[in-house]
């Protein structure tokens, strides 16, 4: 018998059964499982409960009633997608953002296709616009820890700083937030005792779980606790004002719209930011260019030349 | 052939399977030809599938335990096989990846489908079991000119000419171009359109943020046939492309060839890297280096140097 044939027979018994397979009760049951010896059985039981485990079908282990062992069990709320009643409008939305998504489109259409088994295959006609949004959730790390947080399971992991020291971290994640191309999961770092981001890139191998779980303080909203803009993550902020000359002025109107600002005698623009990382503004600064000045602090422009002193005559 | 292909394979086979049992004991009498098309596959392998079903069912495997598959002349029924009406539900990572695109879409000011996207995410939350709170995602872009957004899906679906004024990182000044839009893309955190200079001929990526005018002419744009934005999503802007090389400090080297388009890099005796790269002309690299401070030194060719001198000069004159 094919592998293939082996698992759907598993996945068959194990989602039909209401009481637990043992697995004397799998290996004696179900078609496949006739390996010449209990070891060669274990081996092939051990891979099909990883291939199981790698496709996301829920493989438990519960106390077989009556019986001093454990068994195994698909359990069937855990297994079934609950019937959604999607609109074939929003069928279409959801279409629409799958053919969206680069890097991670194969991961986002295998779900779309689960959501539309039972509706027809009605094809998107919107404007022939090609787009998309690289979500770079093709990393196999995100999938684990947003499982993680559906669960919420708190897990551990190796996590090295931007300062390149690495130590293991135990934390319960709250949310998993997307900045400029980076994910960060947010969460309680359970040696510190308070809420730390960790970017995800930075995490190396694998998620585990600790077996703890956790609950989600009520309200809390991960992507302001990252705040928006490079500068703005941090705990402590402090204002900075910064001027646009003239020629940029339409730069400022047009990307810093909503923050305080005024309009200069020059037609420059002054605007007023919330600054929790120096360094960050002023590396933002001078992408920026010479046409943009930081006013005040008096501290912060001292920074900036301090930062640019390397290049600079000494006087 | 390696055992991770085979297992790769293996695995989407069999998702393929329980997906398309649901599909066909929720339609009754559906065809083999349209299973392909939904599936992506050949005839061939939906009728291996299918075969491959036949075989399968409960212990016991008798008649009244094995799956029951009868195909009538191209019509497909499937019986005995209740516990796979269902599909799956989804895995976590293809759940974060729909919602985190929508979360990118929604940000799309002109999206006539908003609302529907809106509630078919609440739909999603629910499936997931974590009703309410199902997000605890946020996606967040670079606030995008709305005006841009909108013009330029328009002369997009149009397929028309459009005519810039760009603040060119590569000069650090205002110039004006007409481009061929090929298509927006959404990448690290920013929007960018890739479209074709006029001038030069060139493919560029403009960041939307640098455009002071985007209007549409009433010239056609020529838009190759087979564009495919994934080439697209290290989102480099590809003007005035030099190669040259840097020296980077140990602490800059470990983030450093994550944001930039680094060819090649090797470590030094005192533990800095050297890195060849792509650089977008001579006034991004001395706008590279300022932002790199002391992190950086010895860049190659040397003018570089007076370049980041002049522009370090021009910027301190300011902060005096």
């Amino acid at each position: 018998m094919r592998r293939i044939e082996r698992l759907i027979n598993l996945i068959a018994a194990l989602l039909d059964t209401e009481r637990p397979m043992s697995a004397e009760d799998i290996r004696q049951k179900i078609a496949g499982y006739d390996q010449p010896n209990h070891d060669a059985f274990r081996r092939s039981f051990e891979r099909d409960k990883e291939a199981l485990r790698t496709m996301g079908i829920p493989l438990e282990v519960r106390p077989v009633p009556g019986a001093d062992v454990d068994g195994y069990i698909i359990p069937k709320d855990k297994y079934y997608l609950p019937e959604l009643d999607l609109e074939p409008d929003e069928l279409a939305a959801l279409r629409l953002t799958a053919s969206a998504v680069l890097g991670g489109q194969r991961v986002a259409e295998s779900g779309l296709m689960k959501l539309s088994v039972d509706a027809p295959n009605t094809e998107w006609n919107g404007p022939r616009v090609v787009w998309g949004a690289d979500m770079a959730t093709e990393q196999p790390l995100l999938g684990s820890l947003y499982g993680a947080l559906l669960d919420r399971a708190a897990v551990s992991f190796d996590y090295s700083t931007a300062e390149g020291s690495t130590s293991v971290r135990y934390v319960e994640p709250y949310g998993l937030v997307h900045r400029t191309g980076n994910w960060y999961v947010v969460g309680r770092d359970v040696s510190r005792d308070a809420v730390r981001s960790f970017k995800v890139s930075r995490i190396a191998g694998d998620v585990r779980p600790t077996g703890e779980s956790y609950t989600i303080p009520e309200s809390f909203d991960a992507a302001s606790h990252l705040g928006g803009e490079p500068w703005e993550i941090g705990e402590e902020t402090t204002d900075v004002t910064v001027h646009f000359d003239a020629s940029l002025a339409w730069w400022a109107d047009q990307n810093l719209a909503g923050l305080p600002t005024t309009t200069d005698a020059d037609g420059g623009r002054t605007v007023t930011m919330k600054v929790a990382r120096l360094d960050a503004l002023i590396s933002w600064v001078i992408g920026l260019g010479e046409h943009v000045e930081i006013v005040a602090p008096a501290e912060a422009r001292a920074r900036l030349v301090q930062h640019l002193s390397p290049f600079l005559e000494s006087a | 052939m390696s055992d991770q292909s085979t297992a790769g394979r293996l695995g989407q086979r069999l998702g393929r399977i329980l997906l398309m049992l649901p599909y066909a004991i929720q339609n009754p009498g559906v065809s083999v030809t349209e299973l392909s098309h939904r599936f992506g596959v050949a005839k061939r392998d939906v009728i291996d599938d299918l075969n491959l079903v036949f075989l399968c069912g409960l212990p016991g495997y008798g008649p009244g335990d094995l799956i029951d598959v009868s195909i009538d002349e191209d019509r497909i029924y499937i019986d005995m096989a209740d516990y796979f009406s269902a599909p799956l539900r989804l895995t976590p990572g293809e759940a974060l990846s729909l919602y985190a695109g929508a979360t990118a879409l929604a940000e799309l000011p002109d999206l006539a489908n908003a609302g529907s996207l809106k509630s078919a995410l609440d739909k999603l939350g629910k499936a997931l079991g974590v009703d309410g709170d199902a997000a605890r995602i946020g996606v967040r872009f670079e606030p995008a000119p709305v005006q841009h957004l909108a013009t330029l899906r328009d002369a997009l679906s149009r397929k028309r000419r459009v005519r810039l004024e760009y603040l060119s990182a590569t000069r650090g000044e205002l110039t004006e171009r007409e481009v061929d839009p090929w298509g927006l893309i959404a990448a690290l955190g920013r929007w960018y359109l890739v479209a074709r200079d006029r001038l030069s001929g060139e493919e560029r990526m403009f960041r939307l943020d640098r455009m002071k005018v985007a209007e549409i002419t009433s010239d056609a744009a020529e838009v190759p046939e087979d564009f495919d934005a994934e080439r697209y999503k290290g989102a480099f802007t590809g003007e005035g492309e030099t190669s040259v090389t840097l020296e980077i400090s140990p602490a800059a080297a470990r983030w450093f060839e994550d944001y930039y388009p680094v060819e090649n890099s090797y470590e030094l005796d005192d533990g800095w890297r050297k890195v060849t790269m792509i650089a977008g002309g001579d006034r991004w690299m001395a706008t590279l280096m300022l932002q790199l401070g002391s992190d950086c030194r010895n860049p190659e060719p040397e003018s570089l140097q007076q370049r980041a001198r002049a522009l370090a000069a021009a910027i301190e004159a300011r902060h005096r």
